[in-house]
């Protein structure tokens, strides 16, 4: 198998978002930076089915040159490759960002078995970029999936709606979107670190086309402007609780 | 000129949302479903057809999973921008939107170029619209991309994306163990219990209990928050519950900023104490 | 036949020694630094003066007067060696010495009253430290020991009774009295051969036998002494990634099997008398946990001796034992052949968590966190120094110029609220005292130590790395911590990786302000009981400073386990962010500080403070559990807080 997992480099934005003067970016002073609990799920499945099926698995990104670390994190589990888009600070926009991962797709000599990607970036959450690649390259795309398996020469997805879960077969080569959930992602051992950092990556500068839906500013949203009402404190404010729930006729 | 307005079904309330929020367009809506098995690339192909057949300057639905899916479908089917879970539109050449990021912890202002507009609407920005006039749209088969079967989620238990009220242990908990509290106020509430990430990344409680932007979206009557310090990312997963209590020892914890009600304390010692109070007023 | 007996007794020894040196030739080396005089020292006071044995003074005693007996007796055995093989021959000069006929006598009798106190010990009181340990190989030994003593008497008092000795009997008084037991006849010149064979061939026995027990220690328990730590008991030993002279199929992430135990580790296995003190002092064994440190140390060694080069782990040590440690070092303190169980732990630790990937998962967000946000809690790094914005404390940015005094928060005082207490009162005396200090806010990452003493020592280093930049550039000198964990790290292993600083803890910076008049507590505090961190006291000596502070502001009353032999809170090892299995740890310490009737429990350690909190809260205690720095600003403010 050849599969080809996507991932982002997104800060951890902690209590409260920040942002930049030009409230075009949130500040980044002092945050970590990581993947999305969604694309680390799908970078351990890339690995498992890897171990399971044998072949070979690449992770790519399209992201500044500090995103190198999020490349490396995802080889120290045991992806063999990466593929870095480069970009400066400028946002990218989800048919652009599709677009960049469509040319470096069409690029590579080996073609993928099944592009992964998490369900939705946890910055702008566009819930698309994976759906365009799909279009582009005319394979079939099954989102949201909790489960995968080969199954009957194609593989077989769940898709989580409420109330359980939806059914897919679908042919390789194939697009399919995770959440979180889908597996356990494993903890990196040094070794894997350590090779990680000699794994290859083919870094390319990509352009960046005029953005479609394009991104003006930021804007935190309006607090609701409720005032807490403090009940108590410890144990002794319980009848108080117990005096609210019973208003909002929980109790 | 239309707006077309794709719905889940006919009584989904986010669709009739959508439906309502079409109408600052100031155009006729037409609203539509589609029926037979689930099948996102070629609904979405449907919908992009239909775009000339009706005239639609617009299509928009609603900012479920499904919505977002199937006009991401339409989107690429017509090579256009498409932007996802919108709170607020301008129209106009171009139209400007105001849509979630971060799960709605922050929300971005962006132009949409081109046309027609695509966008779908954030649950509960608006009213549904009471009386919608809905069309079957037919979308051709396809044999790739089409839902087989369900299959029942397993585990008993009240629902937690359902559930009405909704107890939370945090870091705070402590262990495995400790939820014990969380799960003996949850019963007497018949509440669902949640847990923060942390909690699921130490192996103390399955994923399923996540709630969170990468977990499970929550739109209880209350919330119940022990030991939770109020991360983006969990509240992300809980803006939908109507009211918030917040449990925490500390009380500069961020998650207060967002709580109706606080208890500045230890759960260990405050949850027990609400559940005895509790079986009090009942026994009483 | 004497040659005989030497040369298969000799052959013996020697085959297994050479054994145990291949075994020693190819471990890895441990690096220790010269520190001759110390280590001369600690020859002289632990070996020689069997200092830590005395920590125990029956059992300490009983081994002392072994020890002391089996050096003086030492050329007795060439003695009796000459004299069987010709009975009236000796050695010269000291055969005919009647004072040296004297010690031999009153140390033979000493090693005998040792032997009888020590199976007083095993049979009558049979303390729990023996739980786990072969009794049986202890026995023999005792009854070889005894033999050969009763056996050096007997034959001295055979030969006075025939007038064979080559000294006064006089000298001898214990021989003398003895030899009226035997007739000068034909039978006691029969028994004065078997005497001395008998003593002979017991010791030559004794020697085969010796490498093949645990009797070994007597040979390497002055080596392990040698290669013990002579400071920095707290600092861990750093491993290498990156080495250009080693492949990395070869680099060492702490011990997964039998070759990975480096030499200092090798001796400590075989030089295990399974005396189980420290089993006793383990915080974790006291509280119904598996980890019994005298049994992690037995089974490496049963697996070196095997030659089983399988996993260590569960196969020497179980998984549970590994991860119940709290690093506290109370074993180290106990054991007197100066034996280092944290090492083995933490190796063993090392290659759990950096190759396998294995540890217990309610560790996972801490580690994850420590390495993504720079603290264990996973909070935004931003909010660091949120606490210190309404007290109007300095933040230093890059280029600003240095203070006198960085105060390194630690990420518990900067996150947890309990532990927040005594940030906010030691910034406040320090500002009463007018010291010039800064704290460095989102610039401070954690400083790695739950990371190393889970075992993460990758990710420990990367953070080492990075804090170290930031003091340096910051042009720091001194630095003031409440935290004795990132105290023991900054000052014991931050030097490793470059840094040079002046580390004090707060304890020992707030006594000195007091003594020196800038801080006035108005003492009334009531009974107050004081709490030696681990990191503090046993890792790093600071017992005094605390103590005075106690004693300004209230009425000090110690726990019984106090100082050096502190017991732990629990919170070591990374436990703050590990589950408890059994009854925890820090209730018990609660109960411990019960016992004294205080009022308050004073700590001076962010860890103590949250777990000796919880402790109270689990327990029926009314203890108040208070930083020093908390209490010494309420008695300089004159606050009267009552509980927090």
């Amino acid at each position: 198998m050849n599969i080809l997992v996507s991932v982002k480099r997104v800060p951890l934005t902690g209590g409260k978002i920040v942002l930049t003067d030009d409230e075009r970016a949130i500040s980044t002073r002092h945050l970590g930076f990581t993947i999305s609990p969604h694309e680390e799920c799908a970078a351990e499945e890339a690995v498992r089915l890897i171990e399971q099926h044998g072949g070979s698995s690449t992770v790519l990104t399209l992201g500044p040159p500090e995103a190198e670390e999020q490349l490396r994190d995802v080889m120290a589990i045991g992806v063999d490759r990466a593929i870095h888009l480069v970009t400066d600070d400028q946002e990218w926009d989800p048919q652009a960002t599709a677009g960049a991962i469509v040319d470096a797709v069409r690029a590579q000599e080996e073609p993928y078995d099944l592009l992964l990607f998490g369900n939705e970036s946890a910055d702008a959450g566009n819930y698309q970029v994976a759906i365009r690649v799909a279009h582009a390259l005319g394979l079939p795309c099954v989102t949201g999936v909790k489960a995968i398996a080969l199954a009957d020469g194609g593989l077989r997805c769940e898709q989580e709606v409420p109330g359980g879960r939806d059914v897919y077969v679908v042919p390789m080569p194939a697009v399919v979107t995770v959440k979180e959930g889908l597996n356990l992602p494993r903890y990196p051992s040094v070794p894997g670190r350590l090779r990680a950092k000699r794994k290859p990556v083919e870094a390319s500068n990509p352009t960046r086309p005029e953005p479609q839906l394009e991104m003006l500013r930021l804007v935190l949203p309006v607090g609701s402007g409720k005032q807490v009402q403090v009940l108590g404190q410890g144990p002794e404010a319980a009848p108080a609780v117990v005096a609210v729930l019973e208003e909002l006729g929980v109790i | 000129m239309t707006a077309l307005v794709f719905l889940e079904s006919r009584d989904d309330e986010v669709s009739r949302q959508a439906v309502a929020f079409a109408s600052q367009l100031g155009e006729p809506v037409s609203a539509v479903s589609i029926g037979g098995a689930y099948a996102p690339r070629a609904w979405g192909q449907a919908l992009a057809a239909a775009v000339q057949e009706r005239e639609a300057s617009s299509i928009l639905g609603p900012g479920s999973e499904r919505g977002n899916e199937v006009l991401a479908h339409a989107a690429a089917a017509l090579d256009r921008p498409m932007a996802a879970n919108c709170v607020s539109l301008t129209p106009g050449q171009p139209a400007r939107v105001r849509r979630l990021r971060w799960g709605g912890s922050l929300l971005e202002e962006a132009v949409v170029h081109g046309a027609p507009l695509i966008l779908t609407v954030a649950p509960h920005v608006v009213e549904a619209a009471a009386e919608v006039e809905v069309t079957e749209l037919e979308a051709g088969a396809d044999a790739d991309v089409q839902v087989r079967e369900r299959v029942r989620a397993d585990g008993g238990g009240v629902s937690l994306a359902d559930a009405s009220v909704v107890v939370s242990g945090g870091r705070g908990v402590g262990s495995a163990e400790g939820f014990a509290v969380i799960e003996e106020l949850a019963e007497l509430l018949g509440a669902a219990v949640g847990c923060s990430r942390a909690v699921t990344m130490a192996g103390w409680r399955p994923h399923t209990d996540q709630v969170g932007q990468t977990g499970t979206k929550i739109a209880p009557d209350i919330y119940i928050a022990c030991g939770i310090s109020g991360a983006t990312q969990h509240m992300a997963g809980a803006k939908g519950a109507k009211k918030l209590l917040a449990i925490n020892p500390d009380a500069e914890a961020s998650i207060f900023t967002s709580a109706d009600y606080a208890v500045i304390g230890d759960l260990h010692e405050v949850v027990p104490a609400i559940s005895n109070e509790i079986r009090k007023t009942r026994g009483s | 036949m004497l040659a005989g007996a030497i040369i298969v007794s000799g052959a013996l020894f020697a085959t297994r020694i050479a054994f145990l040196w291949t075994l020693i030739r190819a471990a890895p080396a441990v690096d220790r630094p010269r520190e001759i005089p110390r280590r001369l020292r600690n020859e002289a006071t632990i070996v020689l003066g069997q200092r830590k044995l005395l920590q125990r003074a029956a059992p300490g005693l009983a081994h002392a007067f072994i020890f002391w007996g089996f050096l003086v007796l030492l050329p007795s055995i060439l003695i009796a060696m000459i004299g069987a093989v010709d009975k009236h021959a000796t050695l010269p000069w000291l055969g005919h010495q009647g004072w040296y006929a004297l010690l031999q006598d009153i140390f033979a009798v000493l090693v005998l009253i040792g032997v009888v106190a020590a199976l007083w010990i095993r049979k009558v009181q049979r303390p729990e430290r023996f739980r786990g340990s072969h009794l049986g190989e202890a026995d023999l030994i005792l009854a070889l020991i005894a033999t050969v003593a009763a056996t050096l008497l007997l034959w001295h008092a055979t030969r006075i009774a025939l007038g064979l000795n080559e000294w006064p009997r006089a000298w001898a008084p214990v021989s003398n009295a003895l030899s009226h037991l035997f007739a000068r006849d034909a039978a006691t010149r029969i028994l004065e051969r078997v005497f001395v064979w008998a003593h002979v061939l017991t010791i030559l026995a004794f020697l085969a036998y010796l490498p093949r027990s645990k009797h070994l220690h007597i040979f390497t328990a002055a080596i392990n002494v040698w290669l013990g730590r002579t400071r920095s008991r707290g600092r861990l030993e750093p491993l290498h990634f990156e080495d250009p002279d080693v492949p990395e199929e070869d680099l060492r992430f702490g011990a997964g099997t039998i070759a990975d135990l480096n030499v200092k580790e090798l001796l400590d296995t075989f030089t295990c008398t399974e005396c189980g003190r420290c089993q006793d002092a383990c915080p974790a064994y006291a509280t119904g946990k598996v980890l019994s440190p005298k049994l992690v140390i037995m089974g490496l060694r049963d697996q070196v001796l095997a030659q089983d080069s399988g996993p260590l782990v569960p196969a020497a040590v179980p998984e549970e034992s590994v991860w119940d440690c709290v690093t506290c070092g109370a074993c180290v303190q106990a054991c007197p052949v100066s034996i280092e169980h944290i090492d083995h732990i933490v190796d063993l630790r090392r290659h759990l968590v950096m190759v396998d990937a294995s540890f217990p998962s309610e560790a996972e967000p801490m580690l994850r966190d420590i390495e993504r946000a720079s603290n264990p809690w996973g909070r935004a790094q931003s909010e660091r120094a949120d606490w210190a914005t309404p007290l109007g404390v300095r933040v230093l940015e890059p280029g600003d110029p240095a203070p006198e005094y960085i105060y390194w928060v630690g990420c518990a005082a900067s996150f947890d609220e309990r532990a927040q207490r005594s940030a906010v009162s030691l910034a406040k005396l320090l500002q009463a005292a007018e010291v010039d200090f800064a704290i460095l806010g989102p610039r401070e990452s954690c400083t790695g130590d739950p990371a190393r003493r889970i075992g993460n020592e990758y990710v420990f280093q990367a953070f080492a790395e990075q804090n170290v930049e930031v003091l340096t550039d910051a042009g720091v000198q001194k630095v003031v911590t409440a935290c004795p964990h990132c105290f023991n790290t900054l000052a014991n292993e931050y030097p490793d990786f470059g840094a040079h600083l002046d580390v004090v803890h707060h304890t020992e910076l707030l006594a000195e302000l007091v003594r020196e008049g800038r801080l006035a507590p108005q003492g009334a505090g009531g009974t107050i009981t004081y709490h030696d961190s681990c990191y503090l006291a046993r890792h790093n000596d600071v017992l005094e400073a605390p103590r005075e502070l106690v004693a300004a502001v209230g009425t000090p009353v110690e726990m019984e386990r106090s100082g050096r032999q502190t017991f732990c809170c629990g919170a070591g090892g990374a436990h703050m962010w590990m589950e408890e299995r059994a009854q925890p740890i820090n209730v018990e310490r609660v109960r411990q500080a019960g016992a004294t009737g205080a009022e308050t429990l004073a700590v001076a350690c962010p860890f103590c403070t949250v777990m000796l909190d919880d402790g109270v809260q689990d327990s029926d205690s009314a203890l108040r559990v208070a930083d020093v720095a908390t209490l010494l600003a309420e008695a300089v403010e004159g606050q009267t807080d009552g509980r927090p």
